[in-house]
């Protein structure tokens, strides 16, 4: 590296914040206004970088990075855009949406803003107090990557969804288990914080026996588990039922559990039993589904009642499926039916709020909203805002864009503004959302890199990354809490997301938007929770990492949470946890049942359409990319190369050796890239992970390796994601 | 005195952290060097499996034999630690020479791809040792799997096990790595053997 001899290599402080579900301590080292490495913090318990968060400077200095604002000059797709000046740049944005909202109306502009840079001043805040100020705009609802758990939680515990990962800084709670059921769950890849597989490798070596559901033979099989347990995409559901048959037939329930805090047991029991469709869910009931042996359930089941405490760690992957939310529920009752609730990955205590203050950004109320009845789906817990039925799915966007009030949803859609969200790459089938994207009078993409969504755009706004501006990581209700410094100037004329909405607002002829820098901000947020909690002074805080915050004792001020989850008061209906789920039973669908039930998904291997396309496709992370971040980066994309794995079985039976080059294909669209042929996947099952970057030919077929290609777009009834839910086939490409 | 490594393999999870803190902290572009490397070794076949990763550097062997066939004496070991470094000015390069390469049976020499590239290896971040600390690989794992120091006490602190999985101990080199290995209890046959990322002499 050249050297800087006239500055001196200081550190500077930050949280890595790239939408992995963790937030890791990041100690750069900069020289005057340029980064020259990072370093972990190796402080005992804290979370260390992962290959992704060490390989930032790569991503800060990528040639391609975005850094001037950029006008489309070709046809929408092609990625024909000249640099234009910010002033002329915002003066469009603004023409356009005063132009939308005048001739359509607020309701007729999307926007959608993903989790990259997911903290404080940053977020979708930003842009939802700027829209809501405009008039109003169309927000999405539901959760991508856990809407299914999230509707499980909410309708059987009245609850939002937790999950024990290092941001709720409960890992501890793996240590006392001695069975850890790792269901669909693959922590070393996804990791949600690199404390996780240390917490759940030091549950190992204290003794605990490990258990993998999975189709696949994880990195995180490879390092903790005693069993590996091969299962169907889409069944887990039928298991975990098969499960509770085997526990119920030999009594090895809580009963006194199941008495003092649950309800809806007997009807359960019912459907388990098979006395009202005459179908007892056996352990040979679900191995025919599954491809589980019945032995290997029943065994699973005897572990799971007789093993107390033992977690039964259902990742929120498996509910990424058809009837996803089945599979949550499944698993709720199964650990309520045996007490295991200690462990519940997915419930959230109800706790009062140790901090009042709020430190999001504000906003007026979404006009768009005003009147709006709630969707029928609508989830208790949630906000009148998040339930409105004015607001479009995040997966159906593109459906949406097609489709609008004459498919029945709230409005027609003429503008959509993407933040920080490759959602073209990210969202099932994308060959569809292309079409809608062609329909929209105006696209906006506030961006980094040229992605396959900010290739479709008419102007891309260049963002900073988050080591080049100010944030603070300040949780809802208390916590830990940090600072991200900013390291270096922003690159370019790149700016923060606040920043750009502060531009945009003055454009628009907004004077409230408010007029403090992101340090102001930052600095505003922490004295007002310095009157609520015991923090270090701004400049301690800037050089200290993670902090707890303890609340301060104040007259009618909340206690932090208590980490034992009282077993009573849940805000449900009858205030227990509902095994028959008086909310689901309200919705009064038969497709979102009040007890949890198995169905089975669309495009499974009964389907007709499985003569064709004969293999279950599943789309899981890879380790060198946070979804499609990261994928431009020299460092990581010489760490694995983006392939299908295919069972050896498969591979044979169609002439395909590893490295071949393949053709992956189903009525949704083709990719073409190498297989890896391997013993670590079940045969029937291939995996292409998600978020290459889509790279179509002439044609339309995808050199990337873009698994939403193939995916296909449609939610779950009860809102779940599905991208694991799809047909395919693969074939060799002629030399 | 001479330094050793530990590898605690049973945590290794094959995150490649060390492999990417490494090129950061010694700014090595992607290409065909790596100081650090991963081997990902699998065994069995579905659904009896066995998978361990890892982590494999230059282990700065007692009797080292890139020293010994280094015709410019560009290589040499530093009697105070054993650590063994390379003077890349004084070296003749892979084409003209390349000797170091075929000699180490840990394919620790290091070449970039650039014309006339010379040897570069791992030297246990010297420039971090010498200020106290551990090396990038050390204080970047998340699992805590690595650990480095003067042999003597890494043989106290975690025993004597100087072979594992995919790893021969070469009591002509005496290479200075300790194992805590993963062992495969159920003797599967071997499937394959990746090193990640995959460096110019084994492409």
């Amino acid at each position: 590296m050249a050297v800087d001899a006239n500055h001196e290599e200081k550190i500077i402080r930050s949280i890595c914040s790239s939408h992995c579900g963790g937030t890791c301590e990041m100690k750069v080292h900069v020289r005057g206004n340029r980064i020259v490495r990072i370093e972990s913090d190796d402080g005992e318990y804290k979370p260390r970088l992962c290959a992704r968060g060490h390989a930032y400077r790569q991503r800060v200095y990528a040639p391609d990075r975005l850094l001037y604002p950029l006008k489309r000059t070709g046809v929408r797709g092609a990625g024909e855009f000249t640099r234009i000046s910010w002033d002329e740049a915002l003066e469009t944005v603004a023409g356009e949406m005063n132009r939308i909202k005048a001739r359509y109306g607020n309701a007729a502009m999307l926007h959608f803003c993903s989790m990259c840079d997911p903290h404080t001043l940053h977020h979708v805040g930003a842009f939802h107090r700027l829209l809501c100020q405009f008039g109003g705009y169309t927000a999405p609802w539901g959760f991508i990557s856990h809407e299914g758990a999230t509707f499980s939680a909410g309708v059987t515990y009245g609850t939002r969804r937790k999950f024990l990962s290092q941001s709720e800084h409960r890992l501890e709670e793996y240590l006392s288990s001695r069975l850890i059921i790792m269901w669909g769950w693959n922590p070393v890849t996804t990791e949600q914080g690199t404390l996780t597989p240390l917490f759940l490798a030091q549950s190992k070596e204290k003794g605990a026996r490990f258990i993998f559901v999975d189709p696949r033979y994880t990195d995180s099989a490879a390092v903790f588990a005693d069993q590996w347990i091969p299962i169907r995409p889409g069944t887990d559901g039928a298991v975990l039922i098969a499960m509770a048959y085997v526990i119920i037939q030999e009594n090895l329930q809580d009963r006194d559990f199941i008495e003092a805090n649950t309800i809806g047991f007997d009807q359960f029991k019912a459907y388990v039993l098979g006395l009202e469709d005459g179908a007892a869910k056996t352990p040979q009931w679900a191995e025919a589904i599954s491809s589980v042996p019945a032995a290997t359930i029943e065994n699973l089941a005897r572990a799971y009642a007789c093993n107390k405490p033992a977690t039964l760690a259902t990742s929120i992957s498996p509910g990424r499926t058809a009837y996803g939310e089945q599979y949550h529920r499944a698993a709720a009752a199964l650990e309520a039916i045996t007490g295991n609730l200690q462990f519940q990955n997915w419930l959230s205590a109800p706790k009062k709020k140790a901090v009042k203050f709020n430190p999001q950004l504000e906003s007026p109320p979404n006009p768009v909203e005003a009147g709006a009845p709630p969707r029928k789906n609508a989830l208790p817990f949630r906000g009148v805002s998040v339930n409105s039925s004015a607001r479009v799915n995040v997966s159906l966007f593109a459906d949406a864009i097609l489709k609008g009030k004459a498919g029945g949803y709230p409005h027609d859609y003429k503008m959509i503004w993407l933040s920080n969200t490759n959602y073209l790459n990210q969202l099932g089938e994308v060959n569809k959302t292309v079409k809608a994207f062609q329909q929209l009078e105006f696209i906006l993409v506030t961006e980094q890199f040229m992605t396959a969504t900010a290739k479709m755009a008419d102007i891309v706004l260049p963002v900073c990354t988050f080591l080049e501006r100010e944030d603070i990581l300040a949780p809802r209700g208390g916590g830990i809490y940090a600072l991200l410094n900013k390291v270096i100037e922003p690159l370019g004329e790149s700016k923060s997301q606040r920043q750009i909405c502060q531009a945009l607002a003055l454009k628009l002829g907004l004077t409230d938007y408010g007029d403090k820098t992101d340090g102001e901000m930052v600095e505003h947020i922490v004295t007002r929770l310095s009157e609520e909690v015991d923090l270090p002074d701004l400049d301690s805080l800037r050089k200290q990492g993670f902090v707890f915050g303890r609340p301060k004792k104040t007259e009618g001020g909340g206690q932090p949470e208590d980490k034992k989850i009282p077993p009573t008061a849940f805000p449900t209906p009858s205030g227990k946890i509902e095994i028959r789920s008086e909310i689901a039973a309200r919705i009064n669908d038969p497709l979102i049942p009040a007890i949890p039930t198995y169905m089975e998904t669309w495009e499974s291997l009964n389907d007709p359409l499985a003569v064709k396309y004969p293999l279950q496709l599943i789309t899981p992370h890879l380790k060198r990319r946070a979804h499609s971040q990261f994928d431009n980066l020299p460092w990581l994309r010489e760490l694995q190369t983006q392939a299908i794995s295919v069972n050896t079985v498969d591979a044979d039976s169609r002439g395909i050796r590893s490295g071949d080059l393949v053709r992956v294909f189903n009525d949704r669209g083709a990719v073409r890239i190498p297989a890896k042929v391997t013993e670590r996947i079940m045969p029937g099952v291939v995996a292409l992970p998600q978020g290459a970057w889509y790279s179509p030919d002439e044609n339309g077929i995808d050199y990337g390796g873009c698994a939403n290609v193939l995916t296909k777009n449609q939610i779950s009834p009860g809102g779940a994601f599905t991208p694991h839910t799809a047909l395919v086939q693969i074939e060799k490409v002629g030399q | 005195m001479q330094y050793g490594m530990y590898i605690n393999e049973n945590r290794c999870m094959g995150c490649f952290a060390c492999v990417v803190a490494c090129k950061d902290w010694h700014d090595v572009p992607a290409g065909p060097a790596s100081w650090m490397r991963v081997k990902t070794i699998e065994k069995g076949k579905y659904p009896d499996l066995f998978v361990a990763f890892l982590p494999v550097t230059c282990n700065h062997c007692l009797h080292p034999a890139c020293v010994a066939v280094c015709p410019v004496e560009a290589i040499s070991k530093r009697p105070e630690d054993g650590i063994v470094t390379v003077d890349r000015e004084a070296c003749l390069g892979k084409d003209q020479c390349g000797l170091c390469l075929q000699a180490c049976p840990y394919d620790a020499p290091q070449f970039g791809e650039e014309a006339d590239a010379r040897m570069q290896k791992c030297d246990w971040c010297l420039d971090r040792l010498t200020e106290g600390k551990k090396p990038i690989c050390v204080i970047s794992c998340p699992m805590q799997v690595i650990d480095i120091g003067p042999l003597d006490e890494l043989r106290a602190q975690y025993g004597d096990v100087r072979e594992t999985e995919s790893f021969t101990y070469s009591e002509e080199l005496a290479p200075s790595v300790l194992f805590k290995p993963k062992r495969d209890e159920r003797n599967l046959a071997i499937g394959k053997i990746e090193v990640t990322p995959r460096v110019g002499t084994e492409g």
